[in-house]
């Protein structure tokens, strides 16, 4: 009676670099908070939730169940420094305060714009614009790497009565999102896939048989206690890349990766990998990314019939 | 204490493979199995038992729902170890050791012989705080769960929600079958058992069957461990002794016996290795032998059409 608890519940949807901001008791003036943070939409069993989260502790501070349509982020217009927000609702007067953190303001429209677009219809998938990716100049920001302190200055705030709509966006972008829209009845456009059936047991079991020669390649991330060893044999090592490419926590981390890359934030993460920043823009940006490596490693088979 | 305050300690899962490893760890010569059924059939097979883990998934329609101590009664001057659970994701851990600290003539490692003479004698707050300070023990229970493998700066986007279990241990002490559990002021006494025949394990059947009982169903979601020895060294000196003898049947079942635990350490072994991996860096590898094989384009065709067939049937089903 053994119990699985391996099933997830909870995916993200988006995150980004944020801190709080709180209003000075009696006055319209808005303290930004120092401490970093993100501001984290998941979709937990069909509830949105908008969370902040301290980067430095994991720890949630604020988790708002939210309905769709209910609340956006709108900048702050008052704010001379200029990438203060505030999450409003159309159900209360209550109003959370935020500054956004990335080093970087080249993305602060497109993340503020997706997640309103989420906060209004939670079925919308977010859209990654690639030029906010490949900075144009050649001198490119380090958009994870460096620590932002506060504005020191206090900011007098009025609320805003406006609805700011997003300046900037081109009939191309206008195009794709009608196109996506129209097209879906659920959550995808036509093409989209999950990294889980690329990596489905069958393509995994066919690539292992018909390229032992790669297999040697994947040995290094194996479980150590499970690496095979130099006497082993090819069957023994199918084997174990079978066995371990079949368990829970394997299928859990593609999953997770999948989910992952849907945020548009794993920007350091997939450099980590030696991928350019535009892989973080979805699977298929992802994916694209790796068959270039692929090219540029070598080994490539340019073939057109498959095995 | 917050619900967030997870001081350091991860959460862990509770297939037995995980206890057994922690147990190890303890320098404690017992296993954890699953135990599939109470009947006196599936526990004769487990004997010696030291203690019954009982964990468990609730969801109350209300507060008020909670169940509270069935027939039993709170004991405040209970004799043995009792710590409460001052952090939520320790809860697996503490368990084990509420469970340990009440066995007596208990071999362990000095470790955890040292934690337990340390807290002697005091207050079920104070121990279990004890116990979740002790730096070796978080660390030999993190070593037991997944590590964090996609991170924002800082911020960990692959982590699930914590939904923990609930663990309660039943055991005998002095002649009575308590209850431990770390979430309840005090332990529990059920009354004393029939040290005959079953032994103790009859009347924690009678409890448990009853516990099960009051929550509503479909409310509860549980499973059962059984603490109990390690049963190859014994049945090895048995096969050992047999040798030569012709007692046949015997060593076939004993041969048998071993494989099969065997098998399921080997599998458990396997577990917790994959379990404690950040199977990340794989999934890269995977993807780039794919593109290296020319193969990664047909992957991704077949992915779409895949997802474009599950979407038929949804919406078929929608329709």
């Amino acid at each position: 009676m053994s119990v699985d608890l391996t099933s997830t519940s909870g995916r993200t949807i988006l995150a980004f670099k944020a801190g709080r901001a709180f209003r000075r008791a009696g006055t319209n003036f808005v303290d930004a908070s120092p401490t970093k943070g993100a501001i984290v939409l998941t979709n937990e069993e069909g509830l949105i939730h908008f969370m902040w989260k301290d980067r430095t502790t994991g720890e949630v501070g604020e988790d708002l169940i939210l309905f769709p349509g209910d609340a956006k982020l709108e900048k702050v217009p008052q704010s001379s420094w200029g990438r203060t927000y505030v999450l409003k609702f159309e159900s209360s007067d209550q109003k959370h305060f935020f500054w956004l953190q990335d080093a970087s303001t080249r993305r602060d429209e497109e993340f503020v714009t997706n997640l309103n677009r989420t906060l209004a219809d939670p079925n919308i998938i977010a859209i990654w614009d690639a030029r906010n990716v490949y900075p144009t100049s050649e001198a490119s920001t380090s958009a994870t790497g460096a620590s932002i302190s506060p504005p020191s200055t206090v900011q007098p705030v009025i609320p805003a009565t406006s609805n700011p709509t997003p300046a900037g966006t081109t009939p191309e972008q206008l195009a794709q999102l009608r196109g996506i829209v129209s097209s879906m009845t659920g959550f995808t456009s036509e093409d989209e896939l999950w990294l889980t059936d690329v990596l489905s047991s069958q393509n995994l079991l066919q690539l292992f048989q018909s390229h032992p020669e790669l297999l040697s390649s994947l040995f290094p991330h194996l479980p150590p206690e499970l690496i095979p060893s130099s006497d082993a044999t090819p069957q023994q090592a199918v084997e174990i890349l079978q066995r371990t490419t079949n368990s829970p926590p394997f299928r859990l981390a593609v999953a997770q990766l999948d989910r992952a890359l849907r945020t548009g934030a794993l920007g350091e993460f997939v450099r980590s990998l030696g991928l350019p920043e535009s892989a973080a823009m979805g699977v298929g940006a992802f994916l694209a990314a790796i068959a270039e490596q692929a090219r540029q490693e070598g080994g490539t088979e340019e073939r057109m019939e498959e095995d | 204490m917050s619900d967030e305050d997870s001081s350091g300690w991860q959460l862990t899962e509770s297939d037995p493979g995980v206890f057994t490893e922690l147990l190890k760890s303890l320098g404690v010569p017992y296993i954890v199995d699953d135990l599939y059924s109470l009947e006196p059939e599936s526990l004769e097979a487990l004997q010696p038992v030291h203690a019954l883990i009982f964990l468990f998934k609730w969801f109350p329609e209300s507060p008020d729902d909670e169940p509270g101590v069935g027939a039993g009664h709170y004991d405040s001057d209970f004799p043995g170890f009792f710590a409460h659970q001052t952090v939520n994701n320790a809860c697996a851990t503490l368990a084990v050791v509420n469970a340990l600290g009440n066995i007596a003539s208990l071999h362990a490692g000095p470790q955890f012989m040292d934690l337990l003479n340390f807290t002697s004698g005091m207050d079920p707050q104070t121990c279990g705080m004890a116990i979740t300070s002790a730096d070796w023990l978080r660390e030999a229970h993190n070593a037991l769960s997944p590590p964090s493998s996609i991170s924002l700066d800082g911020l960990d986007l692959s982590k699930k929600s914590e939904e923990a279990y609930h663990f309660v241990v039943y055991l005998p002490v002095l002649g009575s079958l308590y209850e431990l559990d770390g979430l309840k002021p005090y332990p529990v006494r059920h009354g004393e058992y029939d040290g005959s025949g079953e032994g103790w394990v009859k009347k924690a059947r009678e409890v448990i069957e009853n516990r099960i009982h009051t929550y509503p169903t479909g409310a509860l979601e549980f499973s059962l461990l059984a603490l109990r020895d390690d049963p190859i060294p014994g049945m090895r000196r048995r096969l050992d002794a047999l040798q030569g003898s012709a007692e046949d049947a015997e060593m076939s079942d004993l041969m048998n016996k071993i494989s099969n635990e065997n098998s399921k350490r080997e599998r458990w072994a396997f577990e917790n290795s994959s379990r404690r991996h950040n199977h990340i860096g794989l999934v890269h590898a995977l993807l780039l032998a794919l593109a290296k094989a020319g193969k990664l384009d047909s992957a991704k065709a077949d992915a779409q059409r895949v997802m474009r067939e599950r979407l038929e049937r949804q919406r078929a089903m929608q329709s």
